[in-house]
Formats: C-alpha cells, structure tokens, sequence
C-alpha cells in the first residue's frame, strides 16, 4: 500500500472557506484589509494557484535545499576566499546583505497578512508557504552576512541597516512598507508577488549569482540561487489575484501594477545599477545594466500585463530614458555622498571602463564625463577634500531617492533637474515627473517627511555632515570610502581635462 | 577620508547585541531584530505619513495594546526554532506520520472501524478543518502585528503547523471517503456540520469571534492561552484517547504526533505571557481581564464538543468530564501566570 496522491485529497486543504453568522463578514474580512473593491466577494471563489504543493512535500524540499545550503557555506568557510575577493564584489555584497535580509522579513509580515486576509482559503495557504519561504530567505541572508562581521565591520550593516535613518534605508523602507505590508492583500499580492518577485528579484538574482561566480564568491552564488528556487512557489499568487482583478476592475488593477513597477524600477536603479555597470570588474560583466533590464525585465513585463490586457504604464517613455541616465546619476550620488554608506564605492571610470560605459551608453561622456573629470583633477592634485560632500542634496518626496537625473535641455545640454509640487502650502521636490504624479494620486499615503524634510525643519542637529551621520547611524568603521583612488586617476595623471574626455568619447564611436 | 581611521576592535557578531561577552546562538543571530516597523525611534511604524490608515491601525492595535514590555527584543522562545530547526524537525514528523498511514492502510483498518466511530468522525473531526484553519488565520494575524520578530517567528511556525493539522485532516477525510462510502464523509457535508451542528456553533462563534479581534495583545492571549489550550484538549488529547477506546488507533497515534506542535505552542505563549508580566506589570491585569473575558467562550466551545463525544462513539464519554477535562487543562497551562500573588512576587523578583 502507498499513501494517496496529492490531488486526491488536496481539495480538502484548499476548501476551508464558510459563512460566518456569529460576526459580520466585514467584521472579519475588513474592506480596508482585504480591498476586494468592485470585485464581488464570490468572485473570488476561483482564486486557485497553479502549481499545487502540500505541506509535507513543503517540509521535505525545504529540508533538503537548507542542508545542501549550509554544507556548502561550511564546506567553504575552510577555504580562505574571502580574502581573495574584489573590493567592488565585496561592496555589492555589502549592498545586498543590508539592502536585501531585512527586505525579506517585511515579505514575511507582508505573507503573514495575506494569510489571514487573503480572500480564499487556498490563498491563505499559499501565504502561509510564503511566510515561511521569507523567513528563510531573511534567516539565511543574515546569517551568511553575518560571517562576515568579524573580517570587515560593514557587514554589521547586513542587520543594522534598516533600524537606521540613513537616506537609503529610509528610500527603501518608503517603498517596501507601502508595496508589501501596508496595503490591501490584493494590492498586495499585485505589487510583492506579481510586480515584484516575478519581475524584479529575477533581476537582483540572476545577475548577482551569475556576477558571484564570476567573481569567485561560490557562497554566495550558492546562497541566492538556493533562494531564488522558492520565488516560484509562492510568487504565484500574483497571478490568479491579477486576472481576478483585471476581470472586475481593470483601471484599478493598471494603475496598482503601474505604481510598484515604477517604485521597484526606482530602487533597482539605486542598487542592481551601480552594482553592475560600475563595481563588478570590467572583465567580469557580461551585460549593462540597461542590457540586463531590456533582457530580463522589460520584454517579459510587458508581454506579462498584455497577457492580462492591461497597457504599457503611462510613463514608459520617462522610464526607458531613464535607463540611460537614472543609476549613473545615482552612483555618482552614492559614490559623493559615500561616507553616508556601509560600503566601498568604487568609482569605476578608469579610462578602461569609460570606454566601456560609452559604448553602452551613448551620452554618457556628454552627461556625466566632466563631472568625474573634476572628481580625478581633485584626486590628481591630492585634494580628496575638495570630493566629499558638504551639503545634502534634494531628495524626491515620492521615491526618497536624490533629485539627480539629467535631462536633454531644448539646446541639447544635459541637466539635473527637479519636479516641484506646490500642496498644501508647501512645495515638494521630485526626482521625475511620474514620482511627481505617483504622489499626487497617493498623496495621503505617501506625503511623508524626507530627510532634507527633516533637516531644514531641525530635526538633525548639529546642522553639519557630522549631526547627518549621527542622524543616519553610521559610525566610522563602516562609514563608506573609495576602496582604492589610484585605479580609476592614475590613467589621467598630468593631463587636460577636456582632452581626455573628448578623447575618450571618440574612442568609442570609432 | 584620507587620514586613517583608528582600527576599532574587530566585531564578533552585530552591534545590535550591543557589548556582550557571550556570542549569540544561531537562533539568536536570525531572529533577532527582524522587524524594522518595531525599531527603536521610530515615528511610525511605516515609513509614509505618520497618521495613514496603516500607521493607525499599528499605533492602536500593537503599540498601544494593553500587553506591554519595555524591550520586547528580549523574549527567547524556549525551543529556539529557527527555520532550519523547524522544517527539520518537522519533515521527520512527517515520515512517522507517513509510516503510520501506510501501516494502517496496508491493515485495512478505515474500512473496518464500528458505524458509531465513523458517525463521530464525521461529526467532529473531518469538519474540523475549518476551525483549525480559523486558528491559521488568527496565528497568522498574531504574527504579523507582534512587537518582535522573535515571536512573529514563533507564531508564523505555529501558523505553518495549523496547515499541517489541516493537511492530515484533509488526507484522512479522502481516506474514510473511500473507505465509508455509505458515511457523507466528503462531501459538503463538513461545512454544513461546521455551520449548523449546534455541537459545533459555540466553537465556530469562539473562532469568529477571536477572527474579529485586532488588538494583538487580546488576540494572542484569546486564541493562544484561552481558546487553543482548551479546544486543544478535546479535540487532541482527549478525542485521541476516545479514538483508541473506540478502536481507532491510527486517529490516537496522529494526534500524539500533531500535539508535539500545540505543546511547543504552548511553551512559547507561556514564556511570552511570563516575559511580558515579568518585564512590565501592568501586562498581568490586562492578561487577566482577556483571559477571563474568553475563558466562558472557550468553555462553551468545549462543552459543545463534549455533547458530540457523549453521543456519537460506541463508547463515549460523560460529556460533563469532558468539559471539565479541557477547563483543568487549559487552568493547569495558565497556573503560573495568573496567581495574582505568584505574579506580584515574581515582578518584585527580577
Ligand atoms: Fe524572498
Ligand atoms: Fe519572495
Ligand atoms: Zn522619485
């Protein structure tokens, strides 16, 4: 005799759903939880997953991906490799352990409200998996970050980051708190599931295990493939949340779908870019960033929501621009204000990687070329000073990133500018024009102090870079430096600023 | 950034352990400080405007419950569970549970049970899934409001456990389907039971009830020190003994192995009420209030239940010790915490 087959009885599992008499059903399913909006409520007796799984096959699997997991990382930690690492592998590392494990505990409060407000038994249960998947994710990005401690103080930061107010966690927690834990389930299971895992943790993913191995970091590789494989488990629940939604309310669906992608686009921006196009080594990248995303995300995104009969997001032509300019600026603004972060910015424009950086990008000379150029002068002339940041820059009320996207001006000059909004007697500052219009629509939500907000209102005293950083929690063993000057000046030293630029620009479309 | 930086101590775990001369435990190093909506100086527990419905909603039913400590980062789960530990410990479980089913299929035993068995079968146990998947609910919701990631973590493993509960129940209502094909065993017949039974309604309104209960405080004290430890005396301990009584001993052995998760349950949830008392002692009248306002709750539940015992099996049992049976449990559990004498002394006993 052998035990019966899943499908058998799974149908027991899944139908656990009655009439409550004894409460209102609004007493126990809350609109402003459970926003089934112009859905009726028997609509969503057809929410069913695609890819079934039960709790013992759950427990076994799992059992097995922790134990190969963890004999990997025990099998290397033997081995010396870290020591062997590139300082700029390293600080994506960095990145992703701060930026990353606690980011995957909000998933796991996020899958804990769809557990109990999910609006059909069988997606509860799909929640119930899920808070267990990131809990995983949370346990194992922490620990592995946490080896590391010992060897160099800003993998403290694996923990520390998000009790900090410093300006990234702050950007990050704005947008993981309003797309995966404070919103309706089903706003919820559009933005975390659908938008974000099935889009954009591909992305952090694919390319970082594939740059790990590149790098030689085989624990690490080990560690997010590992967890990459639970992604289709419980992602899934975007999907029948999508067509149900689609189905009864399309405009609201679209404009959910809209709002977190630009959000996810946004963060990416700030971390995956600059982590790819300028930390991982010349000889290890495969892809630009804005090859990756054309490859992985963009293609696959819009294909996905014309699957579900939505459109492209209203903003799609600010968005592909922006590929082009969006995380130079950004790292340029990690990489000035690099005492405020928990790694070692390499600046990454050697005459080498220049090179590389305008064959993937056109403009890029035109835009961001003489600013580095006034950074290497400053550097060449032993006046590292004259490069750190004095003051803060404005910061966009939607997105918590700095206003620091270049745009073409009508006689071809490209320039930083920001997207004002005069509310309520006061004017908001935007990185772009879709963070302005996000805001407008959400603005009960999101209208929400940035941390300029807070420092022109005197909540960070002393008023100087020493009370920001004190306000921001870093301390200076971990506080953020070049990792190494020399590799990206040495190419100019002694040279005309304007030569060199316009030199290596023509390199590159010979 | 030129001038070398002093070369401070090298750190041996995270400074969030703050100056400590013992190293962390594995379990600690994970679990602790997980949740960044509990960090210390915080506006609000969400990054967006401090009065949105969301921050409201925290402010009022986590951070302002009755249920208080002054540093909830603190609290340890006895067991330690971590992720690794649970899903190991529990896919071993599995295997026993497995073994026993095939052992007992490969017997026959489903078809061969008395008609009075199979009627209580399908009066109690295969219609209650639906309550245990109320308590995933509610342990879910437990969950995702608690203060610390130390007890969401506990209560997101319990929640998991309430799946699995559901799971063996499930497997065996296919079972006796197939083995009782005159029984309505199946069918739309659970719901019904779950719904109308008028043995079943006392429970179904606790569950309801407790479903519609959002201050974290009451509903964790509510579903996991009131309603769970009562129900779960029927319902495991004492419907397994009936079970074995009536012949069924594949029904005894589950539950002994599924209790293992309500008795790790109840370990935390004592130590959490301990903890919370111990550190702040004004958590101890809010915990006797609730306890009290739910116990009657969690008592009618039972007694419903014991009617059903009482009547259905060939050999039943007095639906009065029944009852009794889960009160005694459920005050044996609490002993500690309540005895408002115990709890003054422990306070002024740090
Ligand atoms: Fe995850
Ligand atoms: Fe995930
Ligand atoms: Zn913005």
């Amino acid at each position: 005799m052998t035990l019966l087959k899943r499908e058998e009885w799974q149908g027991f599992v899944r139908d656990v759903d009655w009439t409550p008499t004894y409460v209102d059903y609004e007493a126990i399913y809350p609109e402003w939880h459970c926003g089934t909006g112009k859905v009726p409520r028997e609509a969503w007796q057809g929410w069913e997953e695609s890819y079934k799984v039960s709790y013992p096959e759950y427990v076994a699997t799992q059992r097995e991906k922790e134990s190969s997991t963890y004999a990997v990382k025990a099998a290397l930690q033997r081995s010396n490799t870290f020591q062997d690492l590139d300082e700029g592998w390293k600080s994506a590392t960095k990145m992703h352990f701060g930026g990353v494990a606690l980011v995957e505990y909000a998933a796991v409060i996020g899958e804990l409200k769809m557990a109990r407000f999910g609006l059909n038994g069988s997606w509860r249960n799909m929640a119930t998996f899920g808070q267990l998947d990131e809990m995983r994710h949370a346990q194992i990005t922490t620990f592995f970050g946490h080896e590391f401690v010992g060897q160099d103080a800003q993998y403290d930061w694996t923990q520390k980051t998000f009790h900090t107010n410093d300006w990234v966690p702050i950007a990050l927690r704005n947008l993981f708190d309003g797309m995966m834990v404070a919103p309706n389930v089903v706003d919820l299971a559009i933005e975390l599931p659908f938008t974000f895992e099935t889009g954009f943790t591909n992305l952090q993913f694919i390319a970082l295990s594939a740059d790990a191995l590149e790098s030689g970091d085989v624990n690490f590789a080990n560690m997010i493939s590992s967890i990459q494989t639970d992604e289709a488990r419980h992602s899934q629940q975007g999907g029948p949340t999508m067509e149900i939604l689609v189905e009864h309310d399309p405009v609201r669906a679209q404009w959910v779908i809209d709002k977190s992608f630009w959000g996810s686009a946004r963060a990416f921006a700030a971390l995956t870019g600059p982590a790819m196009d300028y930390y991982t080594p010349l000889e290890h990248r495969k892809q630009s960033y804005r090859e990756f995303m054309e490859e992985w995300i963009i293609d696959q995104y819009i294909h996905t929501i014309e699957d579900y009969g939505l459109k492209k997001p209203w903003y799609w032509d600010e968005f592909i621009t922006g590929l082009d300019t969006w995380h130079h600026g950004l790292h340029m603004g990690l990489w000035y204000w690099r005492p405020t972060v928990w790694w070692r910015p390499k600046a990454g424009v050697s005459k080498d990687e220049r090179a590389w950086l305008a064959s993937k990008y056109p403009n890029w000379e035109n835009v961001y070329g003489d600013k580095w150029d006034v950074m290497i002068d400053q550097v060449n002339a032993n006046n590292v000073a004259a490069t750190l940041p004095e003051t803060l820059p404005w910061l966009c009320s939607t997105c918590h990133l700095p206003c620091c996207n270049a745009t073409p001006s009508r006689n071809g000059e490209w320039k930083v500018r920001t997207w004002q909004l005069d509310y309520d007697g006061k004017k908001y500052h935007f990185c772009t024009n879709a963070c302005r219009q996000i805001f407008w629509k959400d603005r009960d939500n999101v209208n929400h102090e940035t941390l300029i907000d807070r420092f022109l209102a005197g909540q960070i005293q002393p008023m100087d870079v020493g009370g920001i950083l004190n306000y921001m929690g870093m301390t200076p063993d971990a506080m953020g430096d070049d990792p190494d000057y020399g590799a990206w000046t040495r190419d100019y030293i002694g040279r005309a600023v304007e030569g060199i630029a316009a030199a290596t620009v023509q390199g590159a479309t010979q | 950034m030129t001038e070398q930086v002093r070369k401070p101590r090298a750190r041996r775990t995270f400074s969030a352990f703050g100056e400590i001369r013992k190293m962390p435990s594995e379990y600690e190093i994970v679990t602790h400080g997980q949740n960044w909506t509990t960090r210390q100086n915080r506006t609000s527990a969400f990054e967006q405007n401090p009065s949105s419905a969301p921050n409201m909603w925290f402010k009022t039913y986590r951070d302002n419950s009755a249920l208080q400590a002054h540093d909830w980062e603190q609290f340890r789960d006895p067991d330690q569970y971590t992720y690794r530990t649970y899903v190991n410990a529990q896919a071993e479980s599995e295997l026993k549970v497995h073994g026993v089913l095939e052992e007992y299929s490969a017997a026959g035993s489903a078809a061969a049970l008395a008609p009075g068995w199979v009627e209580t079968l399908a009066t109690l146990y295969t219609p209650s899934r639906y309550p245990v998947h109320g308590f995933q609910q509610i342990e879910a919701y437990i969950g995702h409001m608690a203060p610390t990631s130390y007890v969401t973590n506990a209560a997101g493993l319990a929640t998991a456990d309430f799946l699995r509960r559901v799971t063996t129940i499930a497997y065996r209502t296919r079972e006796l389907q197939l083995a009782q094909p005159s029984s309505d065993i199946g069918t739309d017949h659970e719901r019904r039971v779950w719904e109308t039974h008028p043995g079943w309604q006392p429970a179904r309104k606790a569950v309801e009830s407790v479903l519609a209960t959002y201050d974290w405080g009451e509903a964790f004290t509510a579903l996991n020190l009131v309603l769970l430890p009562t129900l779960d005396d029927v319902l495991s301990r004492q419907f397994g003994e009936i079970a074995r009584d009536n012949g069924d001993e594949l029904t005894w052995l589950l539950h002994g192995f599924l209790d293992a998760d309500n008795q790790r349950r109840n370990r935390w949830s004592i130590a959490l009420a301990e903890f919370a008392i111990t550190q702040q002692p004004t958590s101890a009248s809010a915990i006797d209030k609730w306890v009290a306002r739910w116990s009657p709750i969690a008592d009618a539940a039972a007694q419903g239940l014991a009617t059903i015992l009482a009547e259905t099996p060939e050999i039943p049992r007095n639906a009065d010790a029944v009852t009794a049976g889960a009160k005694a449990a459920r005050e044996g559990l609490l002993r500690g915490i309540l005895a408002p004498a115990e709890a003054v002394a422990k306070v002024s006993a740090p």
